[in-house]
C-alpha cells in the first residue's frame, strides 16, 4: 500500500511503473494502460536506451506508437458503442493472439485491428495498377453511397452567480461512411458556417485527408480568436477508408448557451425547497427527441414527502436514488420557459447516495437532451457540397444533430466548483 | 494417447520456469517438433504449438546447435505444409525468425539461416501475385516481416541489395507496398548509418550502396564490434543536444533526396503507425547526409499537424526536435505548442493522450531552448495560455496532477517573485483548488482522492514551499484535518518522510511534525476514542524520530494516557496497540534528549511491563526498560538503530508492526556471538616491569653503611616480619604479565576491537577467584596492550588458568571468543622477601639467617609439621653454577662471591605464608643447594624446578663444548 500510495509517484505521467516481484524482479517502465470497464489493456514500449535512464516520454517514438495500438485494441475489443456484451468480447479475446500477430508482427506495431476483421482472411483484392492505400482492406463494389452525419455536444456550466462566470462550449465531430468504388477514390466534403458564425477552432482530421488549407488549422481554443478568422468553408478532400470514421472534429465558442437555467436550494424545516426555470434560447429549434433534467441529491437520507410542481412536463421520483427526473418532453411552451416549483423532504431512514463534491447545497441540475437537424454552432454539410469524383452519381446523405453532454445548472445559493481557469483571468 | 496441447502450452506461457520443473526443455521442444510432424494433427493445433518458440526461443533453444536443429525441423514442417496451410505456414517462418535469432544462429551464419534468408527472399520477390497468387499474399507479408526483423537485428545484412527492395517496393500495388516500405526503409536506414561509421566515406559510396544489389552482408553480421554499435539498434539522439554522425556527401545526393521523395509520397497510403514509423527512420537518414535538405519533408507538415493520430502528431515533433528552425518556423513553433495545449483538454480524447500531451509540453523541443533539464516549460506557454490546463474538481485525478505540475511551473515565477508575500493570482489558484481537494476529501473522499490530494500537496510544496503563507496555512489545515481524519496518518507521515527527503534545507516536515504533536497532545483527552490513538502513535512515533523536536509532551501524552485509562487501554491488552506504543518509546530510546526523557520514559515502560496485558508486550516493555536502565547512551543506539536510519526508515514506513522486525535486530544487537576460533592470545611478557624493589647496588651501599648495626637486630627484624606475615593485607598476590595481540586468524572483521573483557576460570582449588580484566581496544595495527593478570594463591602451585574475552567488533556487534590455556608455572609464584622497602641488605640476611635456623632448629626436632629441609647435589662447572645464581638474582639475599664460603643465599617468598630459602654451595666439582622451606609440600615442586633449570644448565654447556 505504501507503495501504491506513495505521494512521490508521479501518477500525471500516462507511462507506468510495474514492479516485477520474484528472482530477477525489476521495474518495468514505461508501461502505457488503458483500463474501460472490465478490462486493462497494456503494453511496454520498447527503450532504446541504457536502463539506468529514462529519457522523456515524449522523446520515445515508441510510446506514441503504444498508445496508438492500445486505442485500436479497445475499439476493436469494446466495440464502437465502447460496452461490448460479454460473448461479443469473449469472442475477440479470443481473437487476439491472431489480430496480434497481423496488426504487431514481432512485436511491431503496423497497424490497428478493423472493428469487423476476423482471423480468416479476407478474399483479397488483386493487385492492380495502381496502389491500394494499406488501411483499406478492400474495395467496394456496387451502388455508390456517401453518408456524412455532423454531431455537436453542448458543455455547460451555469452558476447564476455574479461571482462565477457561466461557462458552455461546443465540440463536433463529422463522422463518414463511403461506399465509392475504386482504389483511391477523391471525396471532398466542405463544412459551412453561416455568416458571422464564430469559427471552427482546434480542426483535427483523419490520415485519409490528403490535404489541408493551413487557415482552417490556425484557430484555436486556447488563445481569443479575432472576428476576421477565416470561417470556411472549411474543405476536406480526402481518399476514404471502407468502414465509417470520424473525418473531422472541432471545437467552437458559441454565443448564448441553447438552454439558460437558473437553480435555487433553501433549507427550511427539515426539507429542501427548490426553484427551478429553465429558458430556451430563440435561436434553438423547440423539437427535441428528448429533453430531460435530473435533479439528484446527495449526502441525504432517502426522500421522504415529494411536493414538487412544473409548469410543463412530468416528473419521475426515484426515492432510492434519491433523483428528481424532470421529462420536459418533445417541446417547451410557447414562452419557451419552463420552472419547477415545491419541497422535498428527506424523512427517509436509509441513508441515500454519496458523493464528495455536493455537501450541503452544493447541488446541480444535469440537463440531457437532443435536438435532431441543427448545430449550435450553426455549422452544416450541405448535400450539394459533397463531392465525389467517380464514374457512378452516388447518393450523398447528410444529417446533424445537437446533443448535451455535462450540461450543468448549479444551486445558486451554495457553492459551486470552479470547472475553468479562465474564470480565473 | 492424445496430449491436451492447448492446456499444456497455456500452463507453459503462464509460468515457463515452473512448467520446465516437471519436464526438461529438450523433452517439450522434442514433443513439440513431433507432434508438428504429425499429419494427424490440425493446423490450429500447431499453430498453438508454435507459440512456446515464439515467445521463449531462448529458453527451448539456449544454444546455437539446438537452434539449428530446431530450425531445420521447422524448416522440413514448412516445406511439407500443404500450401493451404496459410496461418501455419506465417507462423512458421515466425517462429524460425525468433528461433534463428535468439539461438544467435544467424549471427554464427549457420546453413539453416543462409537457408531460411534465400526462402524469405525468394518469396518477396514475387511482387503483385504473379506467380503464387493472391492467396499467399500474407505468407508474402509475413516474409517481409521476418526480413524487417533479421535486418533490425543484424543491421546491414540487406545494405548490398537496396536497389532490389526499392525495385520490390515500388512495384508492388497491393497493400503490401507497406510491408516492402518499412523494410526498405529500415535497409535504407542502416546502409546510411553504417556508412557514416565507415571512414572516408561519401557521395560516390552512398551512390554505390543504393545501386547494390549483390547478396546478404553475413561478414559484417558475424563481426562482433559490428554489434556493440548500439546506435543502431536504438533510434539517433536527435534534437539540439544530440549527436548525429554525419555523412558528408557534397550536394550530390539526388539520388538519396529521390528516394526519400518517393517514400514520402506514398506515406499517405500507409497506415497511421507505419507512416509514423516510416517517418522516423527518414528524419534519422536526413538527419545523417546534411547534403538533403529537411525542408523536404514540408509538403507533409500541414496534413501532420492537423491529424487526429497521436502517433502522426508525436513524429511531428520528434521531426521538430531533429530540425528545428530549418523546417519549422518561429510560427509553426507558436501554432504547435497551442496546439499542444489545446488537445491536452480535448474532450474527445483519452486521458492516456491528454496526459501525453501534456508531457511532450514539459518537455517541447523549442527552436531556440535557453535550458536543458529536465521539465522546463516552453518559453512561449504564457500563464495566459497555460489557463486552458488549470486543474479543476471535475478532471480525473491523473489529468489533474499532471495540470498541477504543469501550472505549478507556470506559477514558479510568481512564487519566486514574490517569496514573503501574497503570490499572484495563479498562485493563489492553485492553492485554493488545494484546499477544495483538501474539503472533498475530507467528505468520504475515496483512497483514489486522498492519494490526489496528497500528491497535489507533494506537488505544491515542492514547488512553493518558501512562500510562508501557503505554507503555514497548509499545516494548520493538515493538522485540523489530521484530528477529524485520523487515518490519514500513514498519508501525512509520508508526505513529511518525501518532503524532506526532496527539500533538505526546508524546515517545513519539521514544522508538520511539531505541528501535529502539539495537536494530537493538545485535544482534550475525553473526546480521544482507541483508533484515534493508533493512529496518534503512528504520528508521534514518527515526530520521536526527529533529534530537534522536544518529546516530553509526547511522553507525558502517553503517560496519561495510559494511566488515566488503564482499565480499558492495559487491561485490554490489545498487542497491536502495545506495540504502537513500544514504536514510540523505541525511537525515543534513540533520541537525542533521552537525558532528559529518562525518568518520564521509564515509567512508561515499567508502567508497561507492571500492567498490560499482553505478555509479549510486557517482556519487551521489559526489554526496553533493561537496555534503557543498564546500556551505555552508545551501546542502546548501536543495538536500536542496527543498520542506519536510512534503512531503519524505509522498514518502520512500510512494516505494520514496529517490534517484530526490530527484535530482529535487537538480537543480533544483544546477543553474543561466538567466534569460530580464539581470535585472541596473550603473550608472556619475558622481562617483567619490577614489581617490588630489587637487591641492587643502591641497597648494598647501605648495607655497607649500616654494617655495625646490631648483632640481635636480625631477630628483632625477624620479629617485625612476622607480625607483618600474619597481618592482613599483606603481599598476597603475584602479577603476571602479558601482551594481548591478535592470534594467527586473520578476519579484517576482528581488526578494531572495542571494550575488552578478560575473564579468567580457575581448575583448581588452589588460588583465588580472578577478576575480569579490562582492555580499552586493540588494533591489529597498533602496539598490542600489556595486560597485568594479579594471582592470589592459597596455595603457591603451579597451575592453569581458563581465559576467555567479550569484546565488541566495528559494527557495535558482540563477540565472545575463548583463549589458549594459562600455564603458571611454579616460579612465576615467586616473589622476593616482601620486606619494608628501607631494608638494608643486612637486615634481609637477618631475616634470612632467622628463618632458616627456625626451620632447621625444627625440622630437626621433627615436632613441626611443615617446615622441612633437604639438599640437592649436581656436577656443574664454574661457569654453569654462575649461570644456575643468575637465575635467582631477583632472590638472592647475598652475593655469588659467598658461594663456598657460607653459601649464596637465595629466599622466595611464595604468597600468601611459604618461604623457600636456598644455600648454594660449591664444594669441590659439585654445586649443593641446601633447600629449606616452611611448606614441606612444595618440595617436589622445588625440587623439579631445580632439575630444570640444571638440566638446561647441563645442555647448554653441552653445546658450548660441542
Amino acid at each position: 500500500m505504501a507503495l501504491r500510495d506513495d505521494c512521490f509517484h508521479q501518477q500525471h505521467s500516462p507511462a507506468l511503473e510495474l514492479h516485477v516481484e520474484g528472482p530477477g524482479g525489476g521495474v518495468l517502465w514505461p508501461m502505457l494502460a488503458i483500463s474501460q470497464g472490465p478490462l486493462i489493456l497494456a503494453c511496454l514500449p520498447l527503450v532504446d536506451a541504457p536502463a539506468e535512464s529514462r529519457p522523456p516520454l515524449a522523446s520515445l517514438f515508441s510510446v506514441s506508437q503504444g498508445l496508438t495500438l492500445l486505442a485500436g485494441l479497445q475499439a476493436f475489443l469494446l466495440g464502437s458503442k465502447g460496452k461490448p456484451d460479454s460473448e461479443g468480447l469473449a469472442s475477440r479475446l479470443a481473437m487476439m493472439p491472431f489480430i496480434l500477430l497481423q496488426v504487431c508482427p514481432l512485436g511491431t506495431p503496423l497497424d490497428i485491428p478493423q472493428p469487423g476483421a476476423s482471423t480468416a482472411p479476407a478474399v483479397p483484392t488483386p493487385a492492380g495498377t495502381q496502389k491500394q492505400p494499406a488501411w483499406k482492406t478492400g474495395l467496394h463494389r456496387g451502388r455508390a453511397v456517401v453518408n456524412v452525419a455532423l454531431t455537436e455536444m453542448v458543455r455547460s456550466m451555469q452558476y447564476g452567480n455574479q461571482s462565477r462566470q457561466d461557462l458552455w462550449d461546443v465540440y463536433g465531430t463529422v463522422t463518414c461512411k463511403c461506399e465509392v468504388e475504386g482504389v483511391l477514390p477523391n471525396v471532398t466534403v466542405t463544412l459551412t458556417l453561416p455568416p458571422n458564425g464564430s469559427p471552427l477552432l482546434d480542426v483535427q482530421v483523419h490520415p485519409c485527408v490528403s490535404s489541408l488549407d493551413a487557415s482552417i488549422l490556425t484557430a484555436t481554443s486556447v488563445e481569443d480568436c479575432d472576428s476576421s478568422a477565416f470561417s470556411g468553408p472549411y474543405k476536406f478532400p480526402f481518399s476514404p477508408p471502407l468502414e465509417p470514421f470520424r473525418l473531422c472534429s472541432y471545437t467552437s465558442q458559441v454565443p448564448v448557451p441553447p438552454i439558460l437555467g437558473t437553480y435555487q436550494l433553501k433549507e427550511e424545516d427539515n426539507q429542501l425547497c427548490l426553484t427551478v426555470s429553465l429558458k430556451l434560447h430563440e435561436s434553438v429549434k423547440n423539437g427535441f427527441e428528448y429533453c430531460e433534467a435530473h435533479l439528484p441529491f446527495f449526502n441525504r437520507n432517502q426522500m421522504g414527502n415529494v411536493n414538487v410542481k412544473v409548469t410543463s412536463g412530468q416528473l419521475d421520483v426515484s426515492k432510492e436514488k434519491n433523483l428528481l427526473v424532470w421529462v420536459i418532453g418533445q417541446k417547451f411552451p410557447k414562452s419557451r420557459e419552463v420552472s419547477l416549483e415545491g419541497a422535498v423532504g428527506f424523512s427517509g431512514q436509509l441513508p441515500g447516495p454519496t458523493d464528495p463534491l455536493c455537501t450541503d447545497l452544493t447541488a446541480y441540475i444535469k440537463l440531457h437532451f437532443r435536438v435532431p437537424d441543427m448545430t449550435l454552432s450553426g455549422c452544416c454539410v450541405d448535400q450539394h457540397s459533397v463531392q465525389v469524383y467517380s464514374s457512378a452519381k452516388p447518393r450523398i446523405v447528410t444529417s446533424r444533430e445537437l446533443l448535451s453532454s455535462e450540461y450543468y445548472i448549479w444551486n445558486s445559493t451554495g457553492t459551486a466548483p470552479l470547472s475553468s481557469g479562465h474564470m480565473m483571468l | 494417447m492424445s496430449v491436451n496441447w492447448p492446456e499444456r502450452i497455456s500452463a507453459f506461457s503462464r509460468s515457463p520456469s515452473q512448467f520446465l520443473c516437471s519436464t526438461t526443455a529438450e523433452i517439450f521442444l522434442t514433443e513439440i517438433l513431433r507432434e508438428l510432424r504429425d499429419d494427424r494433427a490440425n493446423d490450429l493445433i500447431k499453430v498453438l504449438l508454435l507459440s512456446p518458440l515464439l515467445e521463449h526461443p531462448t529458453l527451448l533453444c539456449p544454444s546455437v546447435s539446438v537452434g539449428e536443429e530446431t530450425a531445420l525441423e521447422l524448416m522440413s514442417v514448412f516445406a511439407q505444409c500443404s500450401p493451404k496451410s496459410l496461418q501455419l505456414r506465417c507462423h512458421l517462418l515466425l517462429a524460425l525468425t525468433s528461433v534463428l535469432l535468439c539461438s544467435s544462429c544467424v549471427t554464427s551464419c549457420t546453413s539453416a539461416s543462409q537457408d531460411f534468408l534465400d526462402v524469405l527472399f525468394q518469396m518477396t520477390q514475387d511482387t503483385n501475385d504473379l506467380q503464387a497468387g493472391a492467396a499467399v499474399r500474407p505468407l508474402r507479408s509475413t516474409a517481409c516481416d521476418c526480413l524487417r526483423e533479421l535486418e533490425a537485428c543484424h543491421p546491414g545484412l540487406l545494405s548490398q541489395r537496396l536497389e532490389l527492395l526499392s525495385n520490390l517496393r515500388q512495384q508492388e500495388n497491393s497493400r503490401l507496398h507497406q510491408a516492402y516500405t518499412g523494410l526498405h526503409a529500415l535497409a535504407l536506414r542502416n546502409a546510411v548509418y553504417l556508412l557514416t561509421q565507415q571512414k572516408g566515406a561519401g557521395a560516390e559510396d552512398l551512390k554505390a550502396a543504393l545501386g547494390s544489389s549483390e547478396g546478404f552482408v553475413w561478414a559484417r553480421g558475424a563481426d562482433s564490434e559490428f554489434h556493440s554499435d548500439m546506435a543502431l539498434l536504438s533510434p539517433l539522439t536527435l534534437g539540439p543536444m544530440g549527436r548525429v554522425p554525419t555523412l558528408q556527401t557534397g550536394p550530390d545526393s539526388k539520388e538519396l533526396r529521390s528516394l526519400i521523395s518517393s517514400l514520402l509520397e506514398e506515406s499517405y497510403l500507409l497506415t497511421s503507425l507505419s507512416q509514423a514509423a516510416l517517418l522516423q527512420k527518414l528524419v534519422e537518414i536526413v538527419s545523417m547526409v546534411p547534403a538533403v535538405s529537411p525542408t523536404i519533408f514540408r509538403a507533409q507538415l500541414l496534413r501532420l499537424l492537423g491529424t487526429c493520430e497521436v502517433c502522426l502528431l508525436h513524429s511531428t515533433l520528434l521531426m521538430k526536435a531533429a530540425f528545428t528552425d530549418s523546417l519549422f518556423s518561429a510560427e509553426d513553433e507558436a501554432y504547435l505548442l497551442k496546439r499542444l495545449v489545446s488537445l491536452s483538454q480535448h474532450p474527445l480524447l483519452s486521458t492516456p493522450e491528454k496526459l501525453f500531451y501534456m508531457d511532450c509540453i514539459l518537455h517541447f523541443p523549442e527552436n531556440r531552448p535557453i535550458s536543458c533539464g529536465d521539465e522546463n516549460l516552453p518559453v512561449l506557454l504564457t500563464p495566459r495560455l497555460a489557463a486552458a490546463l488549470v486543474p479543476t474538481l471535475f478532471n480525473d485525478s491523473a489529468s489533474m496532477l499532471a495540470r498541477f505540475n504543469l501550472l505549478s511551473l507556470v506559477y514558479l515565477e510568481e512564487g519566486e517573485e514574490d517569496r514573503d508575500g501574497q503570490g499572484g493570482r495563479g498562485l493563489a489558484y492553485l492553492y485554493d483548488h488545494l484546499t477544495s481537494l483538501l474539503h472533498v476529501m475530507e467528505n468520504q473522499g475515496s483512497r483514489e482522492m486522498v492519494v490526489t490530494f496528497f500528491r497535489a500537496s507533494f506537488l505544491f510544496l515542492l514547488h512553493f514551499c518558501h512562500v510562508k503563507c501557503y505554507s503555514e496555512d497548509l499545516i494548520q489545515r493538515l493538522c485540523d484535518m489530521y484530528l477529524r481524519q485520523t487515518r490519514l496518518a500513514p498519508h501525512l507521515i509520508n508526505l513529511a518522510d518525501r518532503i524532506q527527503d526532496r527539500l533538505v534545507e526546508s524546515g517545513w516536515a519539521l514544522a508538520l511534525l511539531r505541528a501535529l504533536q502539539r495537536s494530537i497532545t493538545e485535544a482534550p483527552l475525553s473526546q480521544l476514542t482507541l483508533q484515534d490513538f493508533r493512529w496518534h502513535l503512528r504520528i508521534l512515533a514518527r515526530v520521536a524520530e526527529e533529534g530537534e523536536v522536544p518529546q516530553r509532551a509526547t511522553l507525558s501524552f502517553l503517560l496519561s494516557v495510559i494511566t488515566s485509562n488503564s482499565s480499558v487501554l492495559c487491561v485490554s491488552g490489545d498487542w497491536r496497540l502495545g506495540n504502537g506504543l513500544l514504536g514510540v518509546c523505541r525511537r525515543l530510546l534513540l533520541h537525542p534528549s533521552l537525558d532528559s526523557l529518562l525518568t518520564p520514559l521509564a515509567d512508561l515502560l515499567q508502567y508497561l511491563t507492571c500492567y498490560y496485558g499482553d505478555t509479549d508486550i510486557q517482556d519487551h516493555a521489559r526489554l526496553y526498560y533493561t537496555l534503557l536502565t543498564t546500556l551505555s547512551r552508545e551501546k542502546l543506539a548501536g543495538v536500536m538503530a542496527q543498520g542506519g536510519p536510512e534503512r531503519g526508515r524505509q522498514a518502520k514506513v512500510h512494516s505494520l508492526s514496529t517490534i517484530m522486525t526490530e527484535t530482529e535486530e535487537l538480537t543480533t544487537g544483544l546477543t553474543v556471538h561466538q567466534t569460530e576460533e580464539p581470535v585472541l592470545r596473550l603473550v608472556k611478557l619475558d622481562s617483567p616491569e619490577p614489581d617490588a624493589p630489587e637487591p641492587d647496588s643502591k641497597s648494598h651501599n647501605e648495607a655497607n653503611s649500616e654494617s655495625n648495626s646490631s648483632p640481635r637486630r636480625g631477630l628483632e627484624e625477624r620479629e617485625s616480619y612476622r607480625a607483618k606475615l600474619q597481618s592482613p593485607g599483606f603481599v598476597s598476590e603475584i602479577t603476571l604479565q602479558y601482551h594481548l595481540t591478535h592470534t594467527g586468524v586473520y578476519d579484517p572483521h576482528f581488526d578494531k576491537l572495542f571494550s575488552i573483557r578478560l575473564h579468567f576460570g580457575l581448575t583448581d582449588s588452589n588460588y583465588e577467584e580472578v577478576s575480569d580484566i579490562s582492555v580499552p581496544c586493540l588494533f591489529r595495527t597498533r602496539k598490542p596492550p600489556a595486560v597485568k593478570l594479579r594471582l592470589k594463591p592459597k596455595q603457591p602451585y603451579p597451575t592453569t588458568l581458563r581465559a576467555s574475552a567479550v569484546f565488541t567488533t566495528e559494527d557495535g556487534l558482540s563477540w565472545h571468543s575463548s583463549l589458549a590455556d594459562l600455564h603458571v608455572t611454579f616460579p612465576e609464584v615467586f616473589l622476593p622477601l616482601p620486606g619494608p622497602l628501607g631494608w638494608t641488605r643486612e637486615q634481609k640476611n637477618g631475616v634470612f639467617e632467622e628463618i632458616w635456623s627456625e626451620i632447621s632448629s625444627v625440622a630437626s626436632k621433627g615436632d613441626l609439621d611443615n617446615g622441612a629441609t633437604s639438599l640437592f647435589c649436581d656436577q656443574l662447572d664454574n661457569w654453569a653454577v654462575d649461570k644456575l645464581v643468575r637465575n635467582f638474582q631477583r632472590y638472592r639475599i647475598s652475593d655469588c662471591s659467598e658461594l663456598d664460603k657460607g653459601g649464596c643465599k637465595v629466599l622466595f617468598f611464595l604468597p600468601p605464608q611459604s618461604h623457600v630459602l636456598l644455600r648454594v654451595l660449591t664444594v669441590e666439582e659439585n654445586v649443593q643447594v641446601h633447600i629449606a622451606t616452611d611448606n614441606w609440600k612444595l618440595l617436589p615442586y622445588i625440587n623439579s624446578y631445580l632439575e630444570d633449570i640444571t638440566k638446561d644448565l647441563h645442555t647448554a654447556q653441552v653445546n658450548s663444548d660441542g
